[in-house]
């Protein structure tokens, strides 16, 4: 059952794992999208409360002046425009709050806002996200990324146990 | 000519954004900024998230052991994600409980976002929420962050075997997989 919206998956997979092999042959390093964002966060907050910010031990590597020439920030801003023209082009770009069927509006708020608070701070945690450590780790065959593919999805399949009724 | 290579910093970042634009391309065609595909995998309803995912690493892994190989790339100046045993197995399990509740992880919420789904933007502000509680919680955290620290451990050297003693059966594990999942989407869909 080919979803008629989206590119067969195995293609979708393929452009993906060619993309990985050409960061790690030119580039010498993987994918990754979860440093960017905290990046964006720790330089962002450091401009509003520098007082506050400028204590966090964790956040100085992200605060120095020239911390937004980063390679991972340019890369998700790739993603962005990539994702963005595809959408666009595909007639697939459209403003809404995607939710499940049995969800309310309230719900899908709070979801959206705890879920990703969890996955920011797993994140940090795990030094890496989707990308960069299960995408990219998985690839290496480093330890690390096969960990974290196999404890994310099991921890996915026993909630969704549990929360049966969230996404369906 | 053997990688990776030495370029200026303007090239690097300029490269950096092509490679993101493909990256953003697999990832929305591939139909991972819809949040109700990348949560169908836990209802065993839509694969699509093991698909790409276990299609996108095989890709990447065949090749890059076998340029290793060729001599067309020195996997000495590769950056090999580095294995922090307990914080990887916690971060990921935690990892998994945000993916499932929000339907996003990072790179698809960017690409939500893009597809125009609020929802997705929301989850975004969470990350940036989520990464700044773990920067002020970092003080109680640091030890357990910094424990079990395996360095650029990889599966071949840590089982003592040729990496393609590895490779093969994953990627013959993977088409089994693949295999098994069309079977079965096709038996629920003619139900």
């Amino acid at each position: 059952m080919q979803d008629k919206r989206y590119w067969s998956p195995y293609i979708a997979g393929a452009v993906l794992g060619a993309t990985l092999l050409a960061t790690f042959y030119i580039a010498g390093r993987g994918l990754g999208a979860s440093g960017a964002l905290t990046l964006v966060t720790a330089k962002g907050t450091f401009t509003i409360i520098p007082e506050f910010i400028g204590r966090l031990k964790y956040f100085a590597q992200y605060t120095t002046p020239r911390a937004l020439i980063n390679w991972n920030l340019f890369l998700l801003i790739g993603v962005f425009l990539g994702s963005l023209a595809s959408a666009k082009f595909t007639g697939n770009f459209k403003v809404l709050l995607d939710r499940g069927k049995s969800m309310t509006v309230r719900t899908r708020l709070l979801s959206s806002l705890t879920g990703g608070m969890l996955i920011g701070f797993a994140s940090r945690l795990a030094r890496g996200c989707t990308s960069g450590v299960a995408l990219s780790g998985s690839a290496q065959l480093a330890l690390g990324g096969w960990i974290f593919v196999i404890s994310m999805f099991a921890a996915g399949f026993i909630l969704s146990a549990v929360l049966r009724r969230l996404w369906s | 000519m053997t990688g990776p290579f030495e370029v200026s910093q303007a090239v690097s970042l300029g490269l950096a954004v092509v490679f993101g634009l493909f990256f953003g391309l697999s990832l929305e065609r591939g139909g991972l900024g819809n949040p109700h595909k990348l949560t169908g995998v836990f209802y065993l309803r839509d694969f699509t998230v093991p698909k790409v995912m276990f299609t996108g690493i095989v890709v990447a892994c065949v090749g890059l052991y076998l340029l290793s190989d060729l001599h067309l790339l020195d996997m000495e100046r590769v950056f090999i994600i580095p294995t922090f045993f307990w914080p990887q197995l916690a971060g990921g399990a935690l990892f998994g409980v945000g993916f499932f509740i929000s339907g996003y992880c990072p790179g698809t919420a960017v690409v939500g976002m893009a597809s125009g789904r609020l929802d997705a933007l929301l989850t975004l502000v969470g990350v940036g929420a989520g990464s700044l509680l773990f920067a002020v919680l970092f003080p109680y955290l640091e030890g357990f962050y910094l424990s079990s620290d395996m360095g650029a451990a990889t599966l071949p050297p840590l089982a003592g075997v040729n990496h393609w003693v590895i490779i093969v059966p994953l990627v013959a594990l993977a088409g089994g997989m693949f295999f098994a999942m069309e079977k079965y989407e096709k038996k629920e869909s003619a139900r």
